[in-house]
């Protein structure tokens, strides 16, 4: 979406105060560090532009530079959405994602999913609903689409410091958003996406992480990748889990070496020898009536169900339950409702009584 | 004493012979005497010639019996020295017993390798697996006329119902589907179609790859794909030095089991005048795609020159 270099000397037209400061603020959120990675990724200013540009200067000089000499190419609002995607691409950590699942009617043809159809289809149907909206994409590899969208409404026009941002892979019933604050806007979102896939419906599911690669790899089931073949030389049996028991030191005797055994087994039955996707947290919605061997409780007696929540957080949830057991913290083997989450694809839960 | 007389009983005549036989000396009735002495004589004479022949037989059979007894003398002495030098060898020297072992094992471990090798060769075979702990592993290996390309695992748990434990199969092959429709009740079916969905797939694939890589200059601008490859869009030109891209292409495969396309539509969207050379040649190019892979319709055009030949279209 870029216009062509037109080269006109004598500029009709300066470009618009807000586009102008919508450059600044996202060129200034660049870290100096990347400045020249994501400069390239954008492909607008050429080798020669940036040779011009002196970047060992103070940030707030070098930014000015740069919205000036985008200024002179008369870079559209477009290409300042195009560079905030790039931004968000080398820092996709900093938003946190949501998965929703898209599904067809069952017998339906095959999907034919072209990109530019998709892009139209998707653009128009936001644009006839919302007068105010501004809508880019990138495509990127493994067939990928990152879209984002600038919401306004009737009379505003599009707030472009609050973008929505949409990764979807063709011919997969998964799209990936990074939490929408209007959530006003999400069933019009749900239909654009529906509707340019040529799907039915769509269902938000109970999973959410800042971890885009590691929510792909959980939806798409590529977090388990070791297979047994002819051709691999370690048999399963040698690996070992972090915590390794057969470290000889002769002045350690280990008691229950048995069970310690044991643990590492069940262990790696359930969490394999893979690298675990990456969560931050995992959340139990308690709604079930309280259960106590001991009668007479206080709580023994109610009717109503508690309602309480558990929040497990961690840097790398699912690596902190695989190393539980081995490191003596809970039983092996853990609850079920740890364990499924890869699994089942979840980290919400509602716990009801059946 | 000659001439006496013996007064002896009338009719035994050998007594007469005899008393002549005294009588007369040795001439009459002797006669039988004299034959019984010369038979006497004779048989002794015999005797005396045989004994010497005897004592020869004797003799030759002893002999005979000396040269048998040397014979296994002679060889009893040759084994005893074969033994004391074969004791003297292995005393000395304990290695030709080992070296021999030693080569036992090594055959045991070559043939172990040989089979470990057959094994992994069945990949070629497009289907392979390994058994595991809770079942087996398969693996299919695709391939694009002659090329081999990726490969895919199922990891099969047995169980009743069987399921699949986890796999490298690509999100957007329909493999939910097949499972429910095969797995469980005609495993070798449902392979066979998996197989058939991953072949195709990857053979597409392939063709694009090679399309992007090798033919770059013939189209203007990126491949439009997808990631099934089913749904194929470009602009291109059959001349490299062409200056423009005067063709569009837009190839549909609709059958997710084979990777040739079931729909192909080429338009001509320059301006030449001469339409009918561009419009031989637009619907050529649509058979082509049709028949055969894409890199190799880029190849036969490099390889053809200005003018199309014609015999193609039939």
């Amino acid at each position: 979406m870029r216009r062509d270099p037109a080269g006109n000397v004598g500029r009709a037209k300066e470009m618009d105060e807000t586009v102008a400061e919508f450059f600044r603020r996202t060129i200034l959120k660049i870290p100096i560090t990347e400045m020249m990675a994501v400069l390239k990724a954008w492909d607008f200013l050429s080798e020669n532009h940036l040779q011009t540009v002196n970047f060992r200067q103070r940030k707030e000089s070098l930014v000015q530079d740069l919205v000036l000499l985008c200024e002179e190419k008369r870079a559209s609002l477009n290409d300042a959405a195009l560079l905030d995607i790039i931004y968000t691409q080398f820092h996709r950590h900093q938003k946190v994602w949501d998965v929703f699942q898209m599904s067809r009617r069952p017998g339906e043809d095959i999907d034919l999913f072209d990109m530019e159809q998709f892009k139209s289809s998707f653009k128009k149907i936001l644009q006839r609903a919302l007068k105010n909206v501004t809508v880019s994409f990138r495509d990127t590899e493994e067939n990928a689409v990152w879209i984002r969208i600038a919401w306004g409404t009737q009379y505003r026009k599009p707030n472009q410091y609050k973008p929505v941002y949409v990764v979807y892979y063709s011919q997969t019933p998964y799209a990936f958003v990074a939490s929408s604050l209007l959530k006003s806007n999400l069933p019009l979102l749900g239909q654009a996406l529906t509707v340019a896939s040529k799907h039915h419906q769509i269902v938000k599911m109970d999973l959410r992480s800042r971890y885009l690669d590691s929510l792909k790899a959980i939806v798409f089931k590529q977090y388990n990748q070791t297979f047994e073949t002819h051709n691999s030389t370690t048999p399963l049996q040698e690996r070992s889990l972090g915590l390794d028991i057969n470290i000889v030191d002769s002045r350690i005797i280990h008691e229950n070496r048995v069970e310690k055994e044991r643990i590492q087994r069940v262990t790696q039955e359930i969490f394999g020898d893979y690298p675990q996707p990456r969560l931050e947290f995992a959340q139990y919605k308690l709604e079930t009536k309280f259960k106590s061997d001991l009668n007479g409780g206080i709580l023994a007696e109610r009717e109503e169900p508690l309602r309480c929540l558990v929040k497990f957080s961690s840097p790398h949830l699912l690596e902190a339950l695989k190393s539980l057991a081995p490191a003596g913290i809970a039983d092996a083997p853990l609850s079920p409702l740890l364990t499924c989450i890869p699994n089942k694809g979840m980290n919400y839960f509602k716990i009801r009584d059946k | 004493m000659p001439g006496q007389l013996h007064r002896q009983a009338p009719g035994n005549l050998d007594m007469e012979l005899a008393n002549a036989q005294s009588q007369d000396g040795e001439s009459k009735g002797g006669v039988l005497a004299h034959l019984e002495r010369l038979e006497i004589q004779l048989s002794k004479s015999h005797k005396k010639l045989e004994e010497p022949q005897r004592e020869q037989a004797v003799e030759s059979a002893l002999g005979t019996k000396i040269h048998k007894l040397r014979l296994l003398r002679d060889k009893l002495s040759a084994e005893v020295k074969q033994r004391q030098a074969r004791v003297k060898v292995s005393a000395a020297n304990v290695e030709p017993d080992q070296t021999l072992e030693i080569s036992e094992q090594e055959i045991l471990e070559r043939k172990q390798e040989n089979v470990k090798a057959i094994l992994q060769a069945y990949r070629f075979t497009g289907i392979s697996g390994k058994l595991t702990s809770r079942g087996v592993c398969v693996c299919i290996s695709t391939a694009f006329e002659g090329n081999l390309l990726d490969s895919y695992f199922v990891d099969l748990v047995i169980q009743k119902p069987l399921r699949i434990h986890h796999h490298s199969i690509p999100v957007f092959i329909p493999l939910e589907e097949i499972a429910a429709k095969y797995l469980q009740t005609n495993i070798q079916h449902f392979l066979f179609i998996l197989c058939e969905y991953l072949n195709a797939y990857s053979g597409r694939k392939y063709q694009a790859d090679r399309l992007q890589s090798d033919f770059a200059a013939c189209l203007a601008g990126p491949l439009q794909r997808n990631s099934l490859c089913n749904l194929l869009s470009f602009t291109y030109k059959v001349e490299p030095k062409d200056q423009s891209f005067p063709f569009c292409a837009r190839l549909l495969y609709k059958d997710l089991t084979t990777a040739l396309p079931t729909d192909v539509t080429v338009t001509y969207r320059g301006t030449d005048a001469s339409a009918t050379t561009w419009e031989e040649q637009r619907a050529a190019h649509e058979h082509m795609f049709f028949t055969k892979p894409l890199h190799q319709v880029f190849t036969s055009f490099a390889r053809k020159g200005e003018k199309l030949d014609m015999s193609l279209v039939s």
